[in-house]
């Protein structure tokens, strides 16, 4: 007693919250914590670790939202997770108590992980979930009897509609868990002698402690080699198959579990029909239909409700750049300010319309259920191409945007699925390629309709498109041949049954994907953009200074407006020529010559790294176009009038238009994928790779067309 | 027989789950011996399968049904 109180007042107490997965454990994570979430990451590894804080008059309680499992085994990085939080070394980091939300139609199943939670020996209390549905499938649960057998505090809630939750407040708040007497003994699967040697070791309270460790221990890279050594040694020793005693265990628990249940539950015996829902969405031909109108339902939305957001913030931070420079003293410091960091920011910022709304839609679709029924009617399709059923919501993802695509990956729990995904999603054609595309588009594909319907510039548009897609399957079949793993594929999943989605939740999830973006791709992406800036502003300060003075001298003669317009813009585009990047652009002009390009595109592709939709200012500095570079129609004029000096043709010739644009389908021309990418797989090397090769593969492909239409 | 050769609407009872790294995965989602299972719903061209077990919908590659003993019941 003296104990408890003494920690309670030195610290906040922790609450874990674990379930099995789509038992409605967010919904209660979310109404417990509202907006006082915080997302980290657990060490070693891609899971989002989900904290938050509930005060209540009693204390202040930090809650924490484990990743949704159906046992404790080592199968999967989200079990790890849940043993490492559970199992801390340090003591005083392991949660206090435990709070295990079962789905009241799926009790046996989400019995068999509380029964393990209770030989853990933690203080654990249930929550019998959706209690709403249990009562509409005519299952009726003796509470008392569970109580009984089980010997841990038990809630009956309904999430959705908020039912029973102020009670799982009460209960935390009154700290109603209880420790539990042991419903499996272990002993009955592994000698004693080795649990008694470990648990002595590791300094633990009890056998199924022990039996966590002896399974985890070796696969846990947060564990210290010598440690890990020690047990793997110890299971040499005795030749102990572990696997069978596994097995032997889970049979052990759904055997008392079954029996528990009968007792518990009282319910009518019947198969359930198919749902009608199901009936149309799973159909062989209806089921893709419905998939297809649902993406374009959701791309439409997409590309006609994001533009609006996007327009204010570039409008916003343009207007802050004015600003700064007209309120701060001219100099490097505001220059630096206005023309580095403020349009870095807002070029983080921009994505946020798509990210926000694109999760939104996700989560719409995973909330309601449909979405583990495209993994059911895709996974077929892509499995030929070392891709998971789940990968289809990253690469259609893609065609928005490949950064919440690549979020989006971490549903994947096969490592080899899940990076052959991150590698291809970028190859989608992406709406930052789109501006790219319709100009080059504009400048060499006549507007004109053939065979009675088909416009001929639209059909260029689609044939990069699929150009982008033939990309994704080949790249994805070639990875699938080098990666290597000793994972197994695996669908076995749940088609859990169709819900109105929890509209809280949906928000939530949009603020906290976006966060994620903002804060963590956010450092690398404004870091870049300030890089690039420096190298486009400076270069040999003798040259620089004698473009100004020259361009200076100029203007006082000018006369008139239209003359001094183009006076600076002929200055910023010989300035831009002679910066750090302007040399890099003809330092480059021999590597991309026989793509078509001269050093001035060649600036373009060097800045456009940002990202794409930056080659088409670049290109409008560069050729010095006056006025607003927002009108396409404008800097088509005018590119449509520039000439190559190498060659004395048309610099946008079809050859060049269309060797460009296979280059941007390939080519990994943003800062933000990468920084994205670089967040996804914790480190450098994933991204590297993925820049060097599809650099490559757009070198190539763009090679191979110039040489074709030239 | 295995799960995978049941037809739509046909119900099987469970024997046991063969031996494969996906046994106590299979086991843990509460395929065990004397439950029930009924093919509902087939993915085109060896796609996926969908058995309905009590309550819950289940999704299984067919490769991972096959691992499946079961009796026509």
């Amino acid at each position: 007693m003296s104990e408890a109180l003494l920690s309670s007042t030195t610290r906040t107490q922790k609450v874990a919250i674990i379930g099995n997965p789509n038992v409605g454990k967010s919904t209660i994570f979310n109404y417990l914590t509202g907006l006082n979430q915080k997302i980290g990451n657990y060490p070693g590894v891609t899971v989002d670790k989900k904290t938050g804080l509930l005060h209540l008059s009693e204390a202040t309680f930090e809650i924490v939202d484990l990743p949704g499992t159906y046992s404790l085994f080592p199968n999967s990085e989200d079990e790890i997770i849940a043993h490492r939080v559970l199992n801390h070394t340090r003591i005083e980091d392991r949660p206090d108590f435990v709070l295990m939300v079962i789905d009241s139609s799926q009790l046996s199943r989400g019995l068999f992980l509380a029964s393990q939670l209770i030989d853990l020996g933690v203080n654990l209390a249930v929550i019998l979930n959706m209690s709403d549905l249990a009562e509409k499938r005519k299952i009726e649960i003796k509470t008392y009897e569970l109580f009984k057998a089980l010997g841990v505090p038990i809630v009956s809630t309904d999430a959705r509609s908020q039912k029973g939750l102020d009670q799982v407040k009460q209960l935390i708040g009154e700290k109603n868990f209880s420790k539990a007497s042991t419903f499996v003994d272990i002993r009955q699967v592994i000698p004693v002698e080795i649990l008694d040697r470990v648990a002595e070791r590791f300094q633990l309270e009890n056998h199924y402690q022990a039996y966590q460790m002896i399974r985890f221990g070796s696969k846990d890279k947060a564990m210290p080699a010598e440690e890990r050594r020690w047990i793997s040694d110890l299971l040499d020793s005795i030749q102990f198959n572990l696997e069978e005693a596994q097995l032997e265990e889970t049979k052990l628990r759904y055997k008392k579990i079954t029996d528990l249940v009968t007792k518990a539950v009282a319910k009518r015996e019947e198969v359930k029909p198919k749902s009608k829902f199901d009936q149309l969405t799973l159909h062989p031909v209806w089921g893709y239909v419905i998939f297809g109108l649902i993406l374009l339902l959701i791309f439409q939305a997409i590309f006609t409700w994001a533009s609006y957001p996007m327009d204010w913030i570039d409008g916003f931070f343009a207007d802050i750049s004015t600003r700064l420079v007209s309120w701060l003293p001219e100099g490097p410091l505001t220059s630096l300010l206005a023309e580095g960091i403020v349009p870095g920011i807002g070029g983080v910022v921009i994505f946020i319309p798509q990210i926000a709304l694109l999760f939104g839609f996700l989560a719409i679709l995973e909330d309601t259920g449909y979405m583990s029924r495209v993994v059911f009617l895709m996974d077929r399709w892509m499995r030929p191409f070392g891709l998971h059923g789940k990968s289809i919501v990253p690469l259609v993802s893609g065609v928005a945007c490949a950064i919440p695509g690549i979020m989006a990956t971490r549903n994947i729990s096969n490592w080899k699925e899940k990076m052959i995904t991150i590698m291809v999603t970028p190859l989608m054609s992406c709406s930052a390629r789109l501006p790219v595309y319709i100009i080059l588009i504009g400048l060499t594909v006549p507007d004109e309709v053939v065979m009675g319907f088909v416009n001929l510039q639209a059909l260029a548009l689609l044939s990069l498109y699929l150009l982008g897609i033939i990309g994704v399957l080949i790249t994805s079949f070639f990875l699938k041949l080098i990666l290597k793993t000793d994972e197994k594929s695996f669908l076995l999943s749940e088609l859990p049954p169709y819900r109105l989605p929890r509209w809280a939740d949906v928000g939530l999830t949009m603020i906290e994907k976006s966060k994620t973006f903002v804060f963590e791709a956010g450092k690398v992406i404004l870091a870049i953009s300030i890089l690039l800036w420096v190298l486009a502003s400076y270069g040999p300060p003798s040259r620089m200074d004698q473009i100004r003075a020259e361009g200076e001298a100029r203007l006082e003669q000018a006369r008139g407006e239209e003359e001094i317009a183009a006076i600076e813009a002929e200055t910023s585009s010989l300035l831009l020529e002679n910066s750090f990047i302007g040399i890099m652009g003809r330092t480059i002009e021999p590597v991309i010559r026989p793509l078509g390009y001269d050093w001035k595109i060649g600036i373009a592709l060097i800045t456009s790294f940002a990202a794409r939709e930056v080659f088409i200012s670049t290109i409008a500095t560069i050729y010095s176009i006056e006025g607003d570079v927002e009108d396409e129609l404008t800097i088509r004029e005018k590119l449509a009038q520039q000439v190559n000096a190498n060659t004395g043709e048309k610099t946008f010739n079809v050859a060049t238009s269309f060797s460009l644009m296979v280059f941007y389908v390939f080519a990994m021309q943003c800062m933000s994928t990468l920084a994205v990418v670089k967040r996804e797989t914790k480190g450098w090397r994933w991204p590297i790779l993925q820049t060097i090769y599809m650099t490559g593969l757009a070198y190539l492909t763009a090679f191979i067309t110039y040489q074709i239409l030239s | 027989m295995t799960a995978d050769q049941l037809r739509i609407d046909q119900t099987g009872k469970i024997i046991e789950i063969l031996p494969s790294p996906l046994k106590l995965n299979l086991m843990e989602l509460g395929f065990l011996p004397g439950k029930k299972i009924t093919l509902q719903h087939e993915a085109p061209s060896g796609g996926p399968k969908a058995f309905r077990m009590e309550e819950t919908l289940l999704a299984l590659r067919t490769s991972e049904a096959a691992l499946i003993q079961v009796e026509l019941i």
